[in-house]
């Protein structure tokens, strides 16, 4: 079964445009494979700015700190994601890619101590240097994700069995799937080049590791999803597959739907619309983006159905749609 | 009859965003991504440009579709003029507008500027072939923000257009650049590009100290990033410097300019509430920055859909006049998902009257439909005639 793929990975990153239900899948791969018996992790990357808001690193003045909050984070009931690691219910944890902590974790495993890492971050000179210098924050967040993928339990099994990146919305997705390839171009050798190939080296593995890109049954949504799919291509990205949320169910029977499309177009001479319509052709156009997304890709296609109105938690819902295959 | 957005909204609200397409010289279009920006900054550049304006729209979007649908192709060196004359929005004689259509390549735009500021063509290839400096275009946050203000700017500054209208990057970031301790900001620090530039050898008072700091910075970026990746980053902070210097002053223009009556802010949003967090987000972020803020635009809204009628009031029947058992049970479910629709129109309804509230005097909240899809000649979707339609019911000449 298609899920079952998604199961045996180590890391699942999940992209898609805004809009489509990202958070909402990402929390529910999180409920099922938790139910499925495995130790999850949802991350996703601190804000923009290099960290959250409120980062034990972040003397900065802020006056951004209006509405922040992240969609993931909310589907476990909380404003954002923890800066360490904790459990946000059973069997899922949290945690932030905070490129500052994994900063603190490289300087760690390159002196060995603890406390001089600590104290070199909080050098004003380096401290600056890590947060503007180009690419010293994407490689603070791609160790911080090596460094969840290499956790141990003291029985030696891993500490996050399954790692889930909630990507970014924008064309940034693209930019971090190629990156280890850009790092290592730039840090060429040194113990930091060392932890990039090993990174790249998970990330490039198609048995531990899978992208996933969400969209919807519908035209322009499909049209990105082709196109970010081409450009994944080039990245050396295994892809696992596309999930199409929203699959709307059409109620209509064929002679339904042919009785009933009739009578809408004769009454289009009235050129006032009808209600009810616009969902009448959107189970068209949801069919026909459906068999277009088919024909053009070469991988998996999870279908999510719409929940039916008032079934309670959309994440457990679903959750059960993944656990139970495609409907 | 005319289906504007006129029975949509308070008439008032629909005239004044026409009146920032008929008088504007810069629209500049925020909001999340998904919500239908790139396709509303489009389309009112197309209203624009059907009202005679000489219009240009710009996008840094990564997906190509904007120029796609305008027949443009991905990442030209300059404007392309899109074809207007198959719309039927199109003047005549000396009444005829234009639109051309860019999408920025912000590597190009970064390139052009390191070669106008930096005059030593040495130095200019230096930086250019510098690793950090070809990661920075697409890594630092607020540089492609940045570009695609410049490129704005710029043709503002050159007259050659009525109407500029801009798509930002749908990232709740679009503006920090504007702010002075944003991150862009941070990286023009000078306090870190000193410590990088191989003529300041500590004749100061501080200069031990200025070493001893700068001595641990070497040390750490020798020993865990390796010796490249440090002396690739001594040139670039040593030769982007300057660059940077002269951007920080950009910015400090770009404000300003960017604060003039003559531009608007427009914040797109969806019904989605994360769509709509975002748009409150950006009406806060243009306040805060004293920029013009003039309206919401409520796209992919049931509430310009305000005028349909119920299946049954619409007077539907079969053509023959008997209803079959597979019409009438059609006609029944049809009758619930228009409930649903009209269910949808009350809450769209109410959010498009709580924006205007939030948009305050002045300001205007504007619902636009959903985009529908002729099919093409070819079989795919013809997408520039949809951007047609919405810019017919922008102006209000939709039939």
């Amino acid at each position: 079964m298609q899920f079952d793929s998604l199961l045996g990975k180590r890391i699942v990153l999940i992209t898609g445009k805004g809009g489509v239900g990202r958070s909402s899948v990402t929390a529910a791969i999180a409920q099922a494979a938790a139910r499925a018996g495995k130790r999850v992790l949802v991350t996703e990357m601190a804000d923009g700015a290099g960290q959250s808001k409120h980062s034990e690193y972040d003397d900065e003045p802020h006056n951004a700190a209006i509405h922040e909050y992240s969609p993931l984070a909310r589907l476990f009931g909380r404003e954002r994601l923890p800066e360490r690691k904790e459990e946000l219910m059973p069997g899922i944890s949290g945690s932030l890619l905070l490129p500052l902590y994994g900063h603190e974790l490289f300087l760690t495993s390159v002196f060995r101590v603890a406390a001089i890492a600590k104290a070199a971050l909080h050098s004003e000179a380096l401290r600056r240097l890590f947060q503007a210098a180009p690419s010293l924050r994407e490689i603070g967040i791609f160790y911080c994700l090596l460094t969840f993928l290499q956790a141990k339990h003291a029985d030696g099994g891993f500490e996050n069995e399954l790692i889930l990146v909630d990507m970014p919305a924008t064309g940034h997705a693209l930019a971090l799937t190629g990156l280890p390839r850009t790092l290592i171009n730039m840090v060429a050798r040194g113990p930091i080049a060392d932890a990039l190939r090993e990174g790249q080296a998970y990330l490039t593995d198609p048995a531990q590791s899978a992208t996933y890109v969400v969209t919807l049954p519908e035209a322009l949504p499909v049209s990105e999803t082709l196109e970010l799919l081409e450009g994944l291509k080039s990245s050396n990205m295994p892809i696992g597959g596309v999930i199409l949320n929203h699959v709307p169910r059409d109620p209509f029977t064929a002679e339904e739907r042919r009785e009933v499309a009739g009578m809408l177009d004769a009454a289009h001479a009235k050129e006032k619309g009808v209600l009810g319509e616009q969902s009448f052709r959107y189970f068209d156009e949801a069919k026909r983006e459906t068999e277009r997304l088919e024909r053009e890709i070469k991988v998996p296609l999870l279908r999510l159905p719409d929940a039916p109105p008032g079934c309670g938690s959309l994440v457990s819902f679903l959750a059960d749609s993944l656990l139970g295959g495609s409907p | 009859m005319t289906k504007g957005l006129d029975q949509a909204v308070d008439a008032g609200d629909a005239e004044k965003l026409r009146a920032i397409v008929r008088e504007a010289r810069i629209v500049v279009c925020c909001g999340a991504g998904g919500v239908g920006k790139t396709t509303t900054s489009g389309a009112l550049a197309l209203a624009a440009a059907s009202l005679g304006r000489k219009v240009l729209v710009l996008t840094i979007d990564p997906s190509k579709r904007l120029a796609e649908t305008l027949g443009v192709s991905r990442n030209p060196p300059k404007p392309v003029p899109v074809e207007l004359e198959r719309l039927g929005l199109a003047g005549r004689g000396a009444s005829a507008g234009s639109l051309d259509a860019w999408m920025l390549d912000p590597k190009l735009i970064a390139d052009e500027a390191v070669r106008r500021i930096v005059r030593n063509p040495t130095e200019v290839e230096k930086l250019l072939q510098n690793r950090i400096y070809q990661s920075v275009t697409t890594m630092v946050a607020g540089m492609h923000e940045y570009t695609a203000m410049q490129a704005l700017h710029r043709f503002v500054e050159e007259n050659r257009y009525d109407l500029v209208v801009l798509d930002t990057p749908p990232s709740r970031h679009a503006l920090d650049f504007l702010e002075a301790p944003g991150r862009l900001s941070r990286f023009l620090d000078g306090r870190v590009f000193r410590m990088f530039m191989p003529s300041e050898q500590g004749s100061s008072a501080f200069g031990g100290l200025k070493r001893a700091a700068g001595g641990l910075v070497h040390r750490v970026l020798n020993g865990v990033l390796g010796p490249e990746f440090s002396s690739d980053l001594t040139v670039f902070f040593g030769v982007f410097a300057g660059v940077l210097g002269t951007i920080s002053r950009d910015v400090t223009g770009m404000r300003e300019f960017l604060s003039r009556p003559e531009v608007s802010f427009l914040l797109i949003s969806s019904p989605a509430a994360a769509a709509l967090e975002e748009a409150l987000f950006f009406q806060d972020k243009t306040r805060e920055l004293k920029l013009p803020f003039r309206g919401f635009l409520l796209n992919r809204s049931h509430a310009a859909d305000a005028e349909r009628a119920f299946p049954d009031a619409a007077g539907l029947s079969p053509s023959g006049g008997e209803l079959s058992p597979a019409a009438r049970s059609g006609l029944e479910k049809l009758g619930r998902l228009a409930a649903a629709e009209r269910e949808l129109i009350t809450r769209d309804q109410k959010l498009l009257g709580d924006l205007k509230r939030r948009a305050g005097e002045g300001g205007f909240a504007v619902a636009l439909p959903t985009l529908s899809f002729a099919p093409a000649a070819d079989g795919g979707r013809d997408e520039l005639a949809a951007l047609g339609m919405l810019a017919k019911r922008i102006l209000g000449t939709a039939h």
